[in-house]
């Protein structure tokens, strides 16, 4: 830990010179970031606040923890030491809608429901649902890259940033990109950042392109006896030319909700296309509107559930395949799993219970079944003792050297968020 | 350039494939941007990924600098060679590895173009969506270090948007895979920052590109305008009412008249037409296809044609896609500017580039991704009249000035290159300048790879400061220091 010598009084009436008495404050038991307490915490109300603290704890090599609302503090590597936790929470304000430009710019401490329901305004959204959207914050969901059944249509966080103002772990402060959806002056920092689980630089605001709220949307889901039906399901929609917003799979029982989101013609007819491309493959049932927004939350219930959660990506056409082979693993090792996920991009996210061991072991079995570049199992929520045993990252990419000569230029002095990042970079 | 160094080239890429001659060598003195020249040390024409990785390695070992270019088009000078430096032509790279339909995937080398991209899924009904207007004869490599848009990425986004992975070679010579045929690859997105990054950090020799299934159903119109500010509000209108089209492109009367002079795609006579496409299931198209016309019509478009046949559509496209090359029929030379604004900017924009057209006494033609702000003003000059040159470069300079002031960028989709190296502060504080070449140090710290682009000042990237201690982080021995 930085500086031990100096007392925590000090170190507090030192950082409160920067931010104000009223930012500051010693740690307590709320503050713990992944098992690790914090010496001391502020939290700025503005980007220069941010950018004075981070200078001032480099000055005095004090490594930081960055946190907006917690929903995600065990995802990622095991930090291993935090001396100064910067709140983002008092930085959210949507700072500009530009709504005839279909951008806005939103501060990264918001939270991502209270963003939308202001550009709800306007019938526009910034298209993302990941889970927790009512504490989530856009700064933890840019630094994770996350994303929700809507990633089909709109694509990740990456997909949607065009710029962002970011301080560095010096404190100087720069910007990348800009407030036009179009823009390639420069380098992007801002999708470098974008799920660099904020090992590089902590962003304090981020511009992104938005979407207009569609009129209507309905939902077709179908259930199937066994997860092996599901080939063909995926495979008609695959080769059709429908347009959903998205393709969820659940399992155990498994299903696949098929969402549309357009004007009511469109929605009407997509529906009872997919209606017929689905008849004699399993029990298939639309929902409309009213109940539509429950069927999607009742779905949005997986992310509460307890044990480890890992995020799996494949090739599309490798999903069921793969999800047949992870069940039979898994019940050898007697764990239980439970999946959902954004199957027509070959995203699912899997939650695993059992003994953290035969945990590692499915995990360690499962990478073994993929060559570089062509899938992955990251654990993104998992008890420490389980990413003791196995890297929550899986078999270090051949660019590692690279990523890290990349953390070593941003943070050479390995200050911010020190473990978190990817392999802990 | 050492004899040895030569010799050694040689043999890597065969006495073939290597240009020394001074004749052959003024082939490669340009891209697209035709008035930045320079005469490189040497070309080599390497025919594999391998081949390049020797080059490279070879490069690093004798400190040589080099450029990699692709078929040339770039418009910013990007490919410019060195005079004493190497220059990697990539075409002989042009293989299509692999196509996997069912993921709607493809795998290609850096010198395909295009448009062949497509054209090898067509039969699968499938598309490779960026379109630069270059499409004919741009390479991948090339769209992928420009990040290249075109005329559909209001709705299909860019070049980042449609590359899931590349192999490439460092300026080290190492050779890198970053991202994959699978989404989400672990680790920090360095794909995302490899895209556009003008091929000064990497030279890509291998893409995995989506691929994405034709649409049920395509709607294209052509609505004429009393006034491109007419033609503006229509497009602010269209957004205002919820419909991102594929595409929505705008020309002004004299990009309308070149177009016409060059390829008579027998445009309405108008100050402003604009091509609207619609994609998508039919319903939606025809829903909003009805919406578009009436939006049209209550701007004050007097005429509305709609594509009737693949034909029709085609033809609006051409017309639309040779307006760059057209403007030789109506000017000896022009000036391409590309500049980004706000779309809700468009018509306080056009009104002071118009008034800079009187004020400077050079036509100004207008040719615009209006969908996203991405502007292409064409500053007609002739180079026969002394002084008009630097008029034009000065007009277009100020032009971006405006684009600035809107809250706009430099560039929508020809990069910054050498061309634009100056206007960099004018968008960018030193710091913010300086983070950005943070990356080219990780990448590149001997700039060897396509040096004096993008940046007006390179950042020394030597070793960084502060006394060197144990991190917590090593000490348990969960990283360890680079």
């Amino acid at each position: 830990m930085g500086d031990a010598a100096t007392s925590t009084d000090v170190l507090i009436a030192e950082v409160a010179s920067h931010v104000g008495a009223d930012a500051v404050r010693e740690s307590t038991a709320v503050d713990f970031v992944d098992g690790v307490r914090p010496r001391l915490v502020v939290e700025p109300r503005t980007q220069e606040g941010l950018a004075a603290a981070l200078g001032w704890a480099a000055s005095r090599t004090l490594t930081i923890g960055i946190r907006g609302g917690g929903t995600k503090l065990q995802w990622g590597g095991p930090v291993s030491t935090i001396d100064l936790l910067v709140l983002t929470g008092s930085l959210n304000v949507l700072v500009k809608h530009r709504y005839g430009d279909l951008t806005a710019t939103v501060e990264a401490g918001a939270t991502l429901s209270s963003i939308n329901a202001a550009l709800a305004d306007h019938d526009q959204w910034l298209p993302m649902d990941p889970p927790w959207s009512d504490r989530a914050t856009i700064g933890g969901i840019v630094a994770t890259n996350d994303s929700g059944p809507s990633r089909h249509r709109h694509g990740a966080p990456r997909d949607l940033i065009i710029g962002c103002n970011l301080v560095l772990s010096d404190g100087q402060v720069a910007k990348s990109g800009g407030i036009v959806v179009k823009n390639v002056a420069g380098y992007d920092l801002a999708r470098l950042l974008t799920g660099s689980f904020g090992c590089l630089a902590v962003i304090t605001s981020a511009t992104f392109k938005l979407a207009p709220r569609a009129p209507s949307s309905r939902t077709v889901s179908i259930q199937l006896e066994s997860i092996s039906e599901m080939t063909p399901v995926l495979a008609r929609l695959a080769n059709s030319s429908l347009t959903p917003s998205a393709v969820e799979l659940e399992w155990p029982p498994a299903m696949v909700h098929v969402r549309f989101e357009s004007v009511e013609t469109s929605v009407d007819q997509q529906s009872c296309e997919v209606m017929r491309l689905f008849e004699g493959l399993g029990t298939v049932q639309m929902t409309g509107t009213d109940d539509e927004s429950h069927l999607w939350e009742r779905y949005a219930r997986h992310w509460d559930l307890p044990g480890t959660l890992i995020k799996i990506s494949s090739l599309p056409t490798e999903v069921v395949e793969l999800l047949v082979w992870l069940q039979e693993t898994a019940s050898e090792h007697d764990v239980e799993i439970t999946v959902a996920g954004r199957v027509a991009l070959g995203i699912m996210e899997v939650w695993l219970s059992g003994s953290h061991g035969a945990q590692a072991r499915v995990v360690t079995k499962l990478r073994a079944r993929f060559s570089e570049g062509e899938g992955s199992a990251v654990i993104r929520q998992g008890a420490a003792s389980l990413r003791q045993q196995v890297n929550p990252w899986g078999p270090a990419s051949n660019a590692l050297p690279l990523m890290k000569r990349v953390k070593q230029q941003f943070d050479p002095s390995m200050l911010l968020n020190p473990g978190r990042g990817p392999w802990g970079i | 350039m050492d004899k040895v160094f030569l010799a050694q080239l040689e043999t890597i890429v065969g006495a073939d494939s290597i240009v020394r001659d001074r004749a052959e060598l003024a082939t490669y003195e340009s891209d697209g941007l035709v008035k930045l020249r320079s005469k490189p040390g040497v070309v080599v024409l390497p025919g594999t990924a391998d081949e390049v990785q020797r080059v490279v390695r070879l490069c690093h070992e004798h400190s040589v600098p080099f450029v990699a270019r692709g078929h040339g088009t770039g418009l910013s000078g990007g490919a410019l060679p060195l005079p004493a430096g190497v220059l990697i032509v990539m075409t002989r790279l042009n293989r299509i590895l692999n196509i996997d339909i069912p993921n709607q995937r493809i795998t290609v080398e850096p010198g395909v173009m295009n448009l062949d991209v497509s054209k090898a899924v067509k039969s699968e009904e499938c598309y490779y969506a960026p379109d630069p207007s270059s499409q004919v004869i741009c390479s991948i490599g090339g769209n992928v270090a420009e990040n290249s848009g075109g005329a559909h990425c209001l709705k299909y986004g860019f070049t980042v948007h449609h590359v899931l992975g590349v192999e490439a070679v460092l300026p080290d010579g190492s050779m890198v895979r970053v991202g994959g045929s699978a989404l989400d690859n672990p680790g920090l997105d360095l794909l995302g920052v490899l895209v556009g990054s003008e091929g000064t950090l990497a030279v890509v020799t291998k893409v995995i590109l989506r691929l994405l299934r034709k649409p049920a159903s395509v709607k294209t119109l052509l609505a004429a305008f009393e006034s491109t500010e007419a033609a503006g509000n229509a497009v602010s209108g269209i957004i205002a009412a919820g419909i991102i089209p594929a595409a929505v492109e705008m020309m002004d009367r004299l990009t309308i008249e070149a177009a016409e002079a060059a390829v008579h795609p027998n445009f309405p006579e108008a100050d402003a037409v604009l091509i609207v496409e619609l994609d998508g299931a039919a319903a939606e198209v025809t829903a909003l296809f009805g919406l578009v016309e009436q939006v049209c019509t209550d701007a004050g478009a007097r005429e509305i044609q709609v594509a009737r046949t693949e034909e029709q559509r085609a033809r609006f496209w051409m017309g639309r896609k040779a307006a760059f090359a057209a403007m030789g029929r109506v000017s000896p030379s022009y000036y391409v500017q590309d500049a980004v604004i706000p779309r809700t900017k468009l018509p306080e924009v056009l009104g002071r580039i118009r008034s800079l057209e009187t004020e400077s006494g050079l036509k100004i033609g207008n040719v615009f991704h209006a969908g996203d702000g991405n502007l292409h003003p064409l500053v007609c000059y002739d180079d026969r009249i002394e002084g008009q040159a630097d008029l034009a470069q000065q007009v277009a300079s100020e032009i971006l000035t405006f684009c600035l002031d809107a809250g706009g960028s430099i560039t929508g989709e020809h990069g910054v290159g050498a061309d634009k190296v100056d206007q960099m502060p004018k968008m960018f504080s030193e710091t913010d300048l300086d983070t950005m070449q943070r990356v080219r140090c990780a990448f590149d710290p001997k700039h060897l790879c396509n040096p004096g682009k993008i940046f007006p000042t390179p950042r020394l990237c030597g070793e960084v400061p502060g006394p060197y201690r144990v991190h917590p982080v090593e000490a348990a021995g969960l990283a360890d220091r680079m």
